[in-house]
């Protein structure tokens, strides 16, 4: 435990609907001690957490700096090219080592603490302290410090497909038995060649991070409250899609396959917002696309548990990943990537198809505002539960997008880490 | 070079001349009058009026500062002609869910920086304090525009605005154009 310390124990703070997972308190969006609690067991806990692409650091001593949870992490490329990523504070007075997003470090630096000179390997071992024997025989550390018994925190870390993960739990399945085959085969499938990075952002949303993750597994929300999609028949419920989940319902795929959408009289009736017959694009190649996937699927999007989310709308590829930022706060860093495979065309293509997500996309940037509608919806009612009950009450796949099943698989898996 | 070559190196960087060439009194008005009334459409709400700063085959993108100055291709935004950016007001009016807000744009003076494929070539700095329907005020965005003008008389339109905004976050969502 590093970020409970102070909080009180999980049962006094938690007791689950007896409904089940069809019922979400809403104080879990709220309750600061449950947030620390959060830290230790989910970020900290047996999972496996995003951490970078691996061609931001290709060369040795390459490195980035990131978070997992709130836990600011080192991610650097070792002499024999394998990736080490270490909790960025200086084991002496607790400060920040890196300050830099991203950079290179040559064998003879390391990473030196700017505070008082406390250097550090790439594994993590705290390799010189300056003055240790002191200036002049005066002062220095005690004879009795020994430097090999403090060290930086290390996580564990694996990639798949150009996209490094790391765990601070050695009770953590492998990262492909963590993922499940179903998960593994769609993140190779996506990431179909060698990843480069278009371009990158952030979003800051005003609401609990569990907000955005529930809204990243909803597949039943986004015809309804993304109306551009659905304005121009390119998402509508009734196109052939469905859900899909690894077998223990960790993580979750939805996906649509837009070409075989055959119309559905619930969405012709005018009875849904986003049908507006005088609506139409000056514009269409902004949706111009090619079938770069064999399975035909045009949209999908893949959230492996806690925090990361891997993206596919049309021809936009990317990465999201949530920070934390207190219990009302979180941050979804956005990494928009194409293939080094791809003709100029086709990047091209990325490039205008990136209208559609960001927080200025056509079709996303309402996810930046609805869960802060709820944070602030919630207020002054925090006894209340929410209701998770569309397509039944369990979990697992579905040949459907009108389901909140993965929603469901997401509080199973909070109370499983959780304990309650 | 192709023509997606040469789309695609967009952001390429416009190194002043060594010797200031004057730009005629009756230029720098018009472009003056460009960057004034198209901040004050935007913070006024005439936002239909904001395609009509630009020329027909255009380029509109807001691009983060660190990602622009490396080189990178995309950002928040990007739009290559000006029935995209009309597609992106009827999106905003007709649409798009948010919360109702306004911008006020403060815009420092425009620095020409060149002349060259037809265009001036300039830079004007801007700050973007957002006001929210329940009156929560904030610095938005602050950064620089960097310009391609097209000035016909006393007309001046943007053939290439890139919005470079100096912070990679962005607060909710970006609707409004900056």
């Amino acid at each position: 435990m590093t970020q409970a310390i102070t909080a009180r124990a999980i049962p006094e703070l938690l007791t689950w609907p007896e409904e089940g997972i069809t019922r979400v308190p809403m104080h879990v969006f709220s309750d600061p001690e449950l947030y620390a609690w959060e830290q230790d067991l989910i970020f900290r806990g047996p999972t496996w957490n995003f951490l970078c692409l691996e061609v931001e650091i290709p060369e040795p001593g390459e490195f980035i700096t990131t978070h997992v949870g709130d836990s600011p992490i080192i991610v650097v490329r070792r002499k024999d090219g394998s990736i080490s990523a270490l909790v960025n504070r200086c084991v002496h007075k607790g400060s920040i080592i890196c300050h830099q997003p991203k950079g290179k470090r040559t064998r003879t630096h390391n990473f030196v603490c700017p505070y008082h000179n406390w250097i550090y390997d790439f594994d993590g071992n705290l390799t010189s302290i300056a003055f240790e024997k002191g200036i002049q025989q005066k002062g220095g550390m005690t004879a009795d410090f020994d430097k090999t018994e403090h060290r930086l925190t290390r996580l564990n870390v694996e990639t798949i497909n150009g996209l490094v993960f790391g765990t601070f739990s050695d009770e953590t399945p492998p990262l492909r038995e963590y993922l499940g085959p179903v998960m593994v085969e769609h993140i190779e499938r996506t990431l179909h060649g060698k990843p480069k990075i278009l371009g990158r952002y952030s979003q800051m949303m005003h609401n609990n991070w569990k907000l955005y993750i529930e809204n990243s597994r909803d597949n039943y929300h986004p015809s309804l409250l993304h109306a551009f999609f659905s304005t121009f028949k390119l998402n509508r419920l009734s196109a052939e899609g469905g859900t899909r989940q690894d077998d223990k319902s960790w993580h979750h795929i939805t996906f649509t396959k837009r070409y075989t959408d055959k119309g559905d009289a619930a969405y012709d009736s005018g009875m849904i917002r986003a049908q507006k017959e005088d609506f139409g694009l000056k514009d269409p190649s902004l949706i111009d696309q090619w079938m770069e996937f064999p399975d035909q699927i045009t949209n999908s999007i893949q959230s492996i548990f806690p925090g990361f989310v891997l993206q596919q709308v049309m021809n936009s590829l990317g990465t999201r990943q949530i920070i934390t930022h207190g219990p009302e706060k979180c941050e979804l860093v956005w990494t928009l990537i194409g293939l080094e495979e791809d003709t100029e065309e086709q990047t091209y293509v990325r490039l205008k198809q990136s209208n559609l997500v960001g927080p200025a996309g056509l079709v996303s940037m309402e996810d930046g505002a609805i869960g802060g509608f709820v944070q602030k919806g919630i207020k002054g009612d925090l006894d209340k539960r929410a209701i998770i009950e569309m397509g039944g009450k369990s979990v697992g796949g579905m040949p459907t997008r009108a389901t909140e099943t993965s929603v469901r698989g997401f509080w199973k898996v909070y109370r499983e880490l959780m304990d309650v | 070079m192709g023509v997606v070559s040469k789309r695609l190196k967009m952001n390429s960087t416009v190194v002043p001349l060594p010797k200031q060439t004057p730009i005629p009194a009756t230029v720098r008005d018009a472009i003056a009058t460009l960057q004034m009334q198209y901040v004050h459409a935007i913070d006024d709400d005439r936002i239909e009026r904001w395609p009509q700063f630009f020329t027909e085959k255009c380029v509109y993108q807001i691009i983060p500062r660190v990602e622009y100055d490396q080189g990178r291709l995309i950002g928040v935004w990007f739009c290559d002609n000006r029935a995209m950016l009309e597609d992106r007001v009827s999106a905003l009016r007709e649409v798009n869910v948010y919360e109702p807000h306004v911008y006020r744009h403060v815009i420092g003076p425009t620095e020409i920086i060149d002349h060259a494929d037809g265009a001036y070539h300039a830079r004007t700095s801007y700050i973007v304090v957002r006001t929210m329907s329940d009156g929560e005020m904030s610095v938005f965005s602050a950064g620089r525009y960097v310009d391609e003008i097209v000035v016909d008389g006393e007309t001046a339109l943007l053939r290439k605005r890139s919005v470079v905004t100096d912070s990679y976050r962005y607060d909710t969502l970006v609707v409004i154009p900056l």
